[in-house]
């Protein structure tokens, strides 16, 4: 196999400017990104079991049909699960959010009172005078301020989500006519580069988006037996939790396990031991993730530097808040692909002679008819 | 009910698996397996003197010549000799289906020419996902190598045709 050569400085710039570009242009149809994109990860794994059917003698549409319908009614379901569930258990939802967040409130407050007590310089070190001395109100302020809105969100969203499957369907039955529709329309000089390109854009979206889901699913399992171990209530919707949140690289692990800290202190607020026990437990699956999970999974999918990943995160943060958290990796990574791959394809001059060639010859033949 | 186009599209579609039964190289594959090449071909249209690919390039893929003539140059004079000219049901490129390397020969439309290309990261994934497909077309492309290996073996005197 033949090494490309690495992109130079131009073109990474090049490749920052368009992925800010498109993250901006995506902040403003979040509605149908999102589901897009959950659409493709559809995509990607159902593609699968759709070929499983067809080599069961299923026609390819049929078989695109059945899948695809099975995923809607799934959604359909869980949609109408949580619209009801949001209904019903809101005011639940709002009391149990206050008791976590002055659960963790109180073993922060605690935390410093210890080191105050062992360190006496700290007592007149700024972090402890901040800390607030009515810990309810900061609590019901903030659920107050944040866990309507965050409802009022999931509702909002729940709908478009529906599309997914509806998307998903498109791609399945359409997306490979598509692709050969857009190649066929390129001209013939640079029809195996166009190959090349859609190859790699789509191993890279592939590799990604079903490495996310396998790398979800192993951090939930891992999390959720690890805190079940310990004794802390719902450890598998606090291990999926976390898991999603680690889609947003290093940030999204650190809200993670504060999150797991916060219930845990909350759950045994007399038991240090307990809450240390949950700290490092997530640290541990932190390390099994980064250097066994994630080399199984994602691996170097999308080949960006953490450096730049992480100036990344900001930049994707700045342009389309926390949308752009998640999408400024992939839209990356695809965007690194195509530009990589286009520049090679227009400084190759064999295949621009080629192209030149073939104009010429257009030209000349109704002139020879 | 279906919609208009999507019967013509039909239409199309049988009429296009039939076409592929009728190449060499897919002559064991049934009309369930010939659909799912299908949609893993892409067919391309070459004016007359049109370069298909040059010798030295990269190559990504198999040519299967459908319609016209493709004519074959090469600076190597046992390959030249091997498959001078290729014509419809013929195919070209083949050893790009198995490795990453500089193509050997130059392809040049001879005339109008419609050929399909099979490309090889899309045939490893058929492979991947049904072997059956992948052992027929496989097979057949063997002999075909076979053969022009045993031409290019005869042509030079001093070895033996194994």
């Amino acid at each position: 196999m033949r090494e490309e050569p690495e992109p130079g400085v131009l073109t990474w710039c090049v490749i920052i400017l368009v992925t800010c570009l498109i993250l901006y242009l995506f902040e403003r149809v979040l509605w149908l990104v999102v589901p897009g994109l959950l659409a493709l990860v559809g995509y990607y794994c159902l593609q699968p079991l759709v070929q499983v059917l067809v080599r069961a003698g299923l026609k390819q549409r049929t078989a695109g049909k059945v899948v695809t319908g099975l995923l809607f009614l799934v959604m359909a379901l869980g949609v109408i699960l949580l619209l009801s569930l949001a209904v019903t258990r809101a005011a639940g939802w709002k009391a149990v959010t206050a008791h976590y967040v002055q659960g963790g409130l109180d073993f922060l407050g605690k935390t410093e009172g210890l080191l105050a007590e062992k360190m006496p310089l700290l007592k007149s070190s700024a972090l402890v005078r901040s800390t607030p001395t009515n810990l309810d109100a900061v609590a019901g302020q903030f659920v107050d301020k944040y866990l309507g809105r965050v409802l009022l969100q999931m509702v909002h969203w729940l709908p478009s989500l529906l599309l997914v499957p509806y998307l998903a369907y498109f791609i399945l039955q359409d997306g490979n006519r598509l692709k050969k529709h857009m190649i066929q329309s390129v001209p013939n000089a640079f029809f195996e580069k166009t190959l090349l390109l859609f190859d790699r854009v789509d191993r890279s979206l592939r590799s990604y988006l079903i490495g996310l889901m396998k790398l979800t699913f192993l951090d939930t399992v891992c999390l959720g037996l690890g805190l079940w171990f310990l004794g802390i209530s719902n450890p598998l919707l606090l291990g999926l939790i976390a898991a999603v949140l680690a889609w947003v690289p290093y940030v999204g692990s650190a809200v993670g396990g504060l999150l797991v800290t916060m219930v845990a202190a909350t759950d045994f607020p007399s038991e240090p031991v307990t809450i240390y026990g949950c700290v490092v437990l997530f640290i541990c699956v932190r390390l099994l993730d980064d250097f066994v999970f994630m080399p199984m999974t994602v691996g170097r999918s999308l080949r960006v530097h953490p450096v730049l990943s992480v100036l990344m995160l900001f930049l994707g943060a700045e342009m389309a808040g926390p949308a752009g958290l998640l999408l400024v990796l992939p839209v990356l990574g695809v965007v690194a692909v195509i530009t990589e791959t286009l520049g090679q394809i227009l400084t190759d001059q064999r295949v621009r002679a080629r192209y030149r060639q073939a104009r010429q010859l257009q030209r000349t033949m109704p002139e020879a008819g | 009910m279906k919609l208009p186009f999507n019967f013509l599209r039909a239409v199309a579609d049988d009429q296009r698996i039939e076409n592929l039964k009728g190449l060499s190289l897919f002559k064991r594959l049934t009309a369930r397996e010939l659909r799912e090449l299908d949609e893993l071909l892409h067919q391309r249209s070459y004016q007359k003197d049109e370069v298909i690919f040059d010798e030295g390039d990269v190559g990504l893929g198999l040519y299967i010549v459908v319609s016209g003539r493709v004519l074959i140059v090469s600076s190597h004079a046992a390959l030249q000799r091997v498959a001078p000219e290729c014509g419809p049901g013929d195919f070209f490129g083949e050893l790009a289906l198995f490795e990453e390397s500089q193509r050997t020969a130059r392809a040049v439309a001879g005339e109008p020419t419609q050929v399909l290309a099979l490309f090889r990261s899309e045939f490893f994934s058929l492979l991947e996902r049904d072997r059956g497909i992948g052992v027929k077309i496989l097979f057949e492309l063997s002999r075909t190598v076979v053969g022009r290996v045993r031409k290019v073996l005869a042509s030079q005197s001093h070895l033996p045709v194994v």
